[in-house]
C-alpha cells in the first residue's frame, strides 16, 4: 500500500492516519442511509484534530470506524480505507503479521522518507484481521467515550478495570517490573508468567497458595498496582490509591473522565479517539478536561482525533479542523486559517451561531432549514438546500474538496468555480 | 514514573478485602429490611431442619426417606406421646414426614433451580451473544415451552417417566428453564450494547473475557431475583405434582404427605395435611420475602444509597 495524494495533504507533517473516501450505509426501512458518504482527511503525527459537525453528520461513525466499531449489520462499510501507520516501538511483542516493515527501508531506517522512521507499512483498518485490530485496540489506538459514567463496568472496580489493559498489552513490562522470572523456579516462572497473561489455569490455582509463588504474585499484583496508580496520577485525579478500590458510582463525572483518560493513555498509544469526551460533563469540568487532553498529548506527542460539535473548546484545543456536513467533509484547515476565514458557508453559519459576550441579546443565529435526508440523497451539494449562496451547479454536482492554501481545502464551488463542461457529469461517475 | 500524591494510601486492603466490601454492602442492604431477616431466619431454621434431621427424629430402616409405619397408632391426635404432630391413616408419624419432608422438598428445589438456571443461562447467552438463525432456533423452541401453562407440562412430562420422585425433579428441569433463557438472552442483548462492552472492546480484549468480566455478571440480577423466587414455587409446584400422585407413595415428603393426608381432612383429622402444608407454605413464603429483597438491594436505582 503506498500513499496516495489527497487534497487534504498536509505537507508540514507526515500522517499517522489517513482517511479516504470512507462510505458507511447503514440498512433501513426505506433504503440504505448513506451516513458517511466518501470522506477524506488525513491525520498527522502528533497533532490534535479537531473533527466537528452537528449530530447526525457522521463524524462519530468515522471515529469509530478507526477502532472496528461499527456494527455490521445494520451498518455496511461500502468503501474507502482508513490507512494506520504505526510508531516505532521497542516491545514489538503483540504485532501481528499483517504489521509489515516500511517497504522503502524495510524497517531499518530511522530517517527514512515513506515511513517517517516508524519502520511500518501502513495497515488498513478497514481490512484487518480480527487479531490484528484486538492488538492495535488500547496498545496502538485507544478511545475516549463521551459519556465515562456508561464506559465503566458498574461491578467492577477502577483498578480492576485499569488492570486489564495492562495485563493485555503489557505484561512483559509487569514482569520486568518486578525483576522479571528469571531467577524463579520454573514452575513458579510459569505460573507468574501465566499470571500476568491473564492465562492462569486450574493448576496456577493450587500453585499461587505456595508460598514462593503467593509471594511473586503478591509482588506481581503490587506492580500492577503501581503502573495503575501511576496512570491515574497523571490525569490529577486526586488520591488515586484511594480511587482503585473505588467503584464507578463512586466517582464524579469528571473523575470518572480522568480515569477513562487514564485507561487510555495507560499503553502509550499512537492515536486517541475521543468522541466527544466532554458532552456528558458539567461546563465547568469541560475546559478541564480538554486541558488535560490537550497537556498529556503534548507531553507524549501522541495524535489525537477529537471529534465535538463544542466550536469553542475545538478552536482552543486543536491544531487543525474538519468541518463534516451531512456525511462529507466540506472544509478542513488550520483552526486558525478555518475560524478566522472560514470558505464554506456552513463553516461560516456554524462560526455565526456562536454567541458571542459583549453582543446585544437578540435573536440566536442559526443556519435555516435542516439537515438533508440521507437515504437517497439528492446529487450536488448536500447543503445546497440551505446555502444562501446557491449556483445552479450546486444541485448537480458534488462539489469536490480542493486545496486553497496548503492549510485549508474547501468543497465549494464558491471557492473553486466549477470546470466548464463538469455540470454535465453524473455524480454518480464523479464518485468512483 | 512514580506517585507522589502524599495522600496515597499504603497498600493494605487487598484486592480480595475491595470484593469482599462489595458483598459487606449489598448484605447491609438486605438485611437492613425487616421482612428479608424475616425470610432469612425461615430459609435457614428449614435448612438447619434438613442438615439435623436425623437426632431431629431418629432415621427409618432401611429408607430413612420412608415414612415409618405403626399399625398400633393409627390416626393419632398430635399432642399424643411420641407422636407430638399425630400420626397418618397409615400409622406415619407427622414430625418424622415434615423433618424428613424438609430434606427431599429442599432437595427438589435446590436442584431443579441449581439445573434449569445453568441451562437457562448458557441457553440464554448462546441466544444473545451468537443471534441469527442461531437465536431464531433457540427462541422458537423456547416458544413452543413457553406456549404449554408449566405445570402441565411438567405434569405431562411425568405422567409419562412415570410415577416417582426423581421423575419430578426430572421433569420439572426440562420444563422449568425457558424462562431463564428468556430473560438471559434478553439481558445480554441489553448488556452487550453498554457503553462498558465497547469500552472493554476498545482496550483489546478478547470476546470471553468481555463475556466472563464484562457481561455476564452484568446480566445475571434478574436470574438471581427470579431463582430465589422461584427457589419456593418449585416446591409448591413439586409438591402439586406429588399431590396428584406422580411421586412413590409413602415416601416422606411434604407434597406427598399433604396429598395423603387430605382424605382425613373432611373426617377431621386435619393434621396429617395441615403440618407438611405449613411447611410448603413457609418455604414458598420465605424466598419470595428474599427475593423480594434481593431485587430492591440490587436495583442499580438504590445501589450506593
Amino acid at each position: 500500500m503506498t500513499s496516495i495524494e489527497t487534497p487534504t495533504e498536509n505537507p508540514t507533517r507526515p500522517a499517522i492516519a489517513r482517511v479516504q473516501g470512507l462510505k458507511v450505509h447503514f440498512a433501513s426501512k426505506k433504503g440504505p442511509v448513506h451516513a458517511v458518504d466518501g470522506v477524506d482527511f488525513d491525520i498527522a503525527d502528533g497533532e490534535m484534530l479537531g473533527l466537528v459537525g452537528e449530530t447526525g453528520c457522521g463524524k462519530s461513525v468515522t471515529g469509530r470506524a478507526f477502532l472496528g466499531l461499527i456494527p455490521q449489520p445494520p451498518a455496511r462499510i461500502a468503501g474507502g480505507r482508513i490507512l494506520f501507520r504505526p510508531r516505532r516501538r521497542e516491545d514489538t511483542s503483540e504485532d501481528t503479521p499483517e504489521f509489515r516493515p516500511c517497504p522503502t527501508c524495510k524497517g531499518a531506517d530511522i530517517v527514512c522518507a515513506t515511513c517517517n522512521g516508524s519502520g511500518y507499512d501502513t495497515l488498513d483498518l478497514l481490512a484487518v484481521k480480527p487479531r490484528t485490530m484486538r492488538a492495535i485496540r488500547g496498545r496502538r489506538i485507544a478511545m475516549i467515550f463521551q459519556d465515562p459514567g456508561k464506559a465503566l463496568n458498574p461491578i467492577l472496580t477502577i483498578g480492576d478495570q485499569l488492570a486489564e489493559v495492562f495485563l493485555q498489552h503489557a505484561s512483559a513490562d509487569l514482569l520486568a517490573d518486578i525483576g522479571g522470572t528469571g531467577d524463579m523456579g520454573g514452575l513458579a516462572a510459569g505460573a507468574v508468567g501465566r499470571a500476568a497473561r491473564q492465562e492462569s489455569g486450574r493448576l496456577d490455582g493450587i500453585l499461587s497458595r505456595v508460598p514462593p509463588v503467593r509471594g511473586h504474585l503478591r509482588r506481581l499484583r503490587a506492580a500492577l498496582e503501581d503502573r495503575i496508580a501511576a496512570a491515574l496520577a497523571e490525569t490529577q485525579i486526586s488520591n488515586p490509591r484511594r480511587v482503585i478500590r473505588s467503584y464507578p458510582h463512586e466517582l464524579s463525572g469528571g473523575m470518572r473522565q480522568r480515569v477513562m483518560i487514564a485507561q487510555a493513555l495507560a499503553c502509550d498509544p499512537d492515536l486517541i479517539i475521543a468522541d466527544e469526551p466532554t458532552t456528558a460533563l458539567d461546563v465547568t469540568i469541560q475546559a478541564k478536561i480538554m486541558e488535560l487532553i490537550k497537556m498529556l498529548q503534548e507531553k507524549r506527542k501522541t495524535s489525537v482525533l477529537y471529534i465535538s460539535h463544542d466550536l469553542s473548546l475545538v478552536r482552543r484545543t486543536c491544531d487543525r479542523v474538519v468541518v463534516m456536513y451531512a456525511g462529507r467533509v466540506a472544509e478542513v484547515g488550520g483552526v486558525r486559517e478555518v475560524f478566522a476565514a472560514p470558505r464554506h458557508p456552513y463553516t461560516r453559519g456554524l462560526l455565526d451561531a456562536i454567541p458571542r459576550s459583549g453582543e446585544t441579546r437578540g435573536v440566536l443565529a442559526s443556519i435555516p432549514g435542516t439537515v438533508p435526508e440521507l437515504v437517497s440523497p439528492p446529487p450536488g451539494c448536500r447543503f445546497a438546500d440551505r446555502c444562501v449562496h446557491v449556483m445552479p451547479e450546486c444541485t448537480r454536482v458534488n462539489p469536490t474538496l480542493q486545496p486553497l492554501t496548503p492549510d485549508q481545502s474547501v468543497s465549494c464551488f464558491l471557492a473553486h468555480p466549477p470546470a466548464p463542461g463538469a455540470a454535465h457529469k453524473e455524480p454518480e461517475l464523479q464518485e468512483t | 514514573m512514580s506517585v507522589t500524591d502524599p495522600n496515597a494510601a499504603p497498600m493494605r486492603e487487598t484486592a480480595f478485602s475491595v470484593r469482599t466490601r462489595r458483598w459487606r454492602e449489598l448484605s447491609a442492604t438486605i438485611l437492613s429490611n425487616p421482612t428479608t431477616v424475616i425470610g432469612l431466619v425461615i430459609i435457614v431454621a428449614l435448612l438447619a431442619m434438613a442438615v439435623f434431621a436425623p437426632w431431629l427424629a431418629s432415621p427409618n430402616t432401611p429408607d430413612p426417606y420412608q415414612m415409618p409405619r405403626d399399625w398400633g397408632a393409627v390416626r393419632m391426635p398430635p399432642g399424643t406421646p411420641g407422636h407430638v404432630l399425630g400420626t397418618t391413616n397409615q400409622g406415619g408419624d407427622v414430625f418424622y414426614g415434615v423433618v424428613w419432608g424438609s430434606r427431599t422438598s429442599l432437595q427438589l428445589s435446590i436442584v431443579v433451580v441449581s439445573v434449569t438456571v445453568c441451562i437457562g443461562i448458557a441457553i440464554g447467552s448462546i441466544a444473545g451473544l451468537v443471534g441469527g438463525w442461531v437465536d431464531e432456533a433457540l427462541m422458537r423452541i423456547v416458544d413452543v415451552f413457553l406456549s404449554i401453562p408449566e405445570l402441565i407440562f411438567a405434569l405431562a412430562v411425568a405422567a409419562i417417566l412415570g410415577p416417582s420422585f426423581s421423575n419430578i425433579i426430572l421433569s420439572l428441569c426440562i420444563v422449568f428453564w425457558v424462562k431463564y433463557a428468556r430473560i438471559m438472552r434478553a439481558q445480554i442483548i441489553l448488556v452487550r450494547q453498554a457503553d462498558y462492552v465497547k469500552a472493554a472492546t476498545v482496550i483489546g480484549d478478547s470476546k470471553f473475557n468481555i463475556f466472563r468480566r464484562d457481561i455476564l455478571p452484568n446480566a445475571v440480577t434478574p436470574i438471581a431475583v427470579q431463582a430465589t423466587l422461584d427457589m419456593g414455587n418449585i416446591v409448591l409446584v413439586g409438591a402439586t405434582l406429588s399431590f396428584i400422585g406422580l411421586s412413590e407413595s409413602g415416601i416422606a415428603e411434604w407434597g406427598v404427605l399433604v396429598s395423603e393426608g387430605q382424605a382425613g381432612i373432611a373426617s377431621g383429622r386435619w393434621w396429617a395435611s395441615t403440618f407438611p402444608g405449613l411447611m410448603i407454605f413457609l418455604w414458598a413464603l420465605a424466598f419470595n420475602l428474599v427475593g423480594d429483597g434481593l431485587r430492591d438491594a440490587l436495583d442499580p436505582r438504590t445501589e450506593g444509597r
